[in-house]
């Protein structure tokens, strides 16, 4: 396969109410590369990842993915495709009901046949493997637990450890953090950062908290108004950059960039705190 | 604002409450409900001689074996058709959730009400003459009615679950029967289960009753030993209704109860 994992030409999406959340986006994710996506809200981060997370099909410009282009391929090849990709939401979407280890081993539907799929529902066919994500994320005790029986906090973790074992060619977390606390959040984009980059696969995530970008990423895309205001390497990322993209937003948005553009000298407080939720 | 002098007469009120009192009064009149004979002198003298009949209840060893057996195919009638209407009503439901397309919505739903309107004597009626005499007839008719409700009541469960679980196992790549097995089905599993436990109970009263119109079972014995005003028989028969219905409750209940998790 080529080094690169992504790549969109002129892409523009319009929702289904007339909206043109995307307009003519120039994207390129090579393997292995770490790319954060910053802007205000409303910007088009989530239409962005939607396009990428082959959920949305562009309105026009050319969209690859993996080394194809799934826009051209049958049911069977784009099916395969998404397979390869994992997809981490801000909102666990986990039933209630389910238990952890289902939950888990839902990562990999799409990579087994319907049969084995059933056949887990039945016995789990590969606890030690959900058992191994979890344990990643301190949670292998609670592996037969009902997830409605979890604390929030937890309930993300078992969407993370989902998508760990999916073992995707390409990451992608839409605002993975914005409902957790520091220490989780802290933990859970440097795991899916450690991941990218022990697999040597391409990470995309939306991010409001520029420090994380900052500190994980190597590269840093700004989102406005369907457009992409910069993308540039972490080191070159300033407040310049920052005020622009946060410009006539809300004064507190501002604020919050030019803070964090400051608090990249300092290393941060939270990197050596332990995990809280526990 | 000033207090009113005096409160206000409802006059709609005043007019509903008289048309009920006379539909009341010409509803006796029509059906010369012979409501006086129940307070003669006579009447309950009457009445205790003949319940007085029904007992003691028939517990000879041989007659309390058929009515055991009878029991157990009511039983077997009751958890085969209710079973029968879940995996029915479940396949019925997707359509009808709007899963196979819109044309095949309207047409389930078109069907689902038309097994449900059809009560289950009626089903058990039109079953003893396609099907003969016996509990296979109670059998498909409770199946046909309670798969009628249940396909409704599982459908509106299917629509008012959250996508999200579901389409989220699609855009990582799985199949359409393991998104809806891993995404959608953990989501009304339980509704599901209570819905058809609760016309488990209801369909074991059912199925007593099935055998009045020769679909098998206890209702049949019932109606063959009141024909012929076997009252100590009939009684028996009726204690072992009672005693089935209780023991399904509890079964029942027993199973929706939110036990902790199973280790596996």
């Amino acid at each position: 396969m080529s080094g690169v994992a992504v790549r969109l030409q002129g892409v523009s999406a319009v929702h289904a109410n007339g909206f043109a959340a995307l307009k003519g986006i120039d994207l390129s994710v090579r393997r292995g590369e770490r790319v954060a996506v910053i802007g205000p809200s409303g910007a088009g981060k989530t239409t962005l990842l939607r396009v990428l997370g082959l959920s949305l099909a562009p309105a026009s410009g050319h969209c690859e993915v993996l080394g194809q282009q799934p826009w051209q391929v049958g049911a069977r090849a784009l099916r395969r495709l998404r397979s390869g990709i994992g997809h981490l939401h801000q909102a666990p979407p986990i039933p209630p009901r389910q238990r952890v280890v289902h939950a888990v081993l839902a990562g990999r539907l799409g990579q087994w046949s319907p049969w084995r799929g059933l056949a887990s529902l039945l016995l789990p066919v590969d606890t030690a493997g959900a058992a191994r994500e979890l344990a990643r994320l301190e949670l292998e005790d609670r592996l037969f637990e009902r997830c409605d029986r979890l604390s929030g906090g937890q309930l993300q973790r078992v969407a993370l450890a989902r998508v760990l074992y999916q073992r995707p060619e390409l990451l992608l977390a839409d605002e993975p953090v914005s409902a957790m606390d520091p220490a989780l959040a802290e933990l859970t984009v440097s795991l899916l950062a450690d991941e990218a980059r022990a697999r040597d696969i391409a990470l995309v995530a939306s991010l409001h908290a520029v420090d994380l970008a900052l500190r994980h990423f190597d590269r840093v895309v700004g989102v406005r108004d369907g457009g992409l205001a910069f993308d540039l390497p972490v080191a070159e990322v300033g407040s310049v950059e920052l005020d622009a993209l946060y410009a006539a937003t809300s004064g507190r948005q501002r604020e919050a960039a030019r803070q964090i553009a400051t608090a990249r000298a300092t290393p941060s407080a939270w990197t050596a705190q332990p995990l809280a939720c526990r | 604002m000033s207090i009113p002098a005096r409160v206000p007469v409802c006059v709609p009120c005043l007019m509903v409450l008289g048309a009920v009192l006379a539909a009341v009064v010409a509803s006796f009149a029509y059906l010369e409900l012979p409501l006086g004979e129940l307070l003669a002198p006579g009447a309950w003298g009457g009445m205790a001689a003949f319940l007085a009949g029904f007992f003691p209840p028939d517990h000879e060893a041989a007659f309390l074996g058929k009515v055991g057996w009878a029991a157990l195919e009511t039983l077997a009638i009751s958890v085969i058709g209710t079973l029968l209407a879940v995996a029915g009503g479940a396949v019925l439901a997707l359509a009808a959730a709007g899963r196979a397309g819109l044309i095949a919505r309207i047409a389930t739903r078109f069907v689902l009400n038309g097994l449900r309107s059809v009560p289950e004597l009626v089903w058990a009626t039109l079953m003893v003459l396609a099907a003969g005499l016996g509990p296979f007839a109670g059998v498909l008719a409770l199946a046909l009615h309670t798969a009628g409700v249940l396909g409704r009541l599982f459908a509106e469960a299917l629509e008012n679950a959250p996508p999200a679980p579901e389409s989220s196992l699609r855009e990582a790549g799985a199949g359409p029967v393991a998104a809806f097995l891993y995404g959608t089905l953990p989501l009304v599993s339980a509704q599901w289960i209570a819905y058809g436990l609760y016309r488990w109970e209801m369909n074991i009263r059912m199925a007593a009753i099935l055998g009045f119109v020769g679909a098998g079972g206890l209702g049949s014995m019932l109606y063959y030993e009141l024909s012929l005003f076997h009252e100590a028989q009939a009684c028996t028969v009726i204690i072992a209704m009672l005693l089935l219905s209780a023991l399904v409750d509890g079964i029942s209940a027993w199973i929706r109860a939110d036990r902790p998790p199973r280790r596996l």
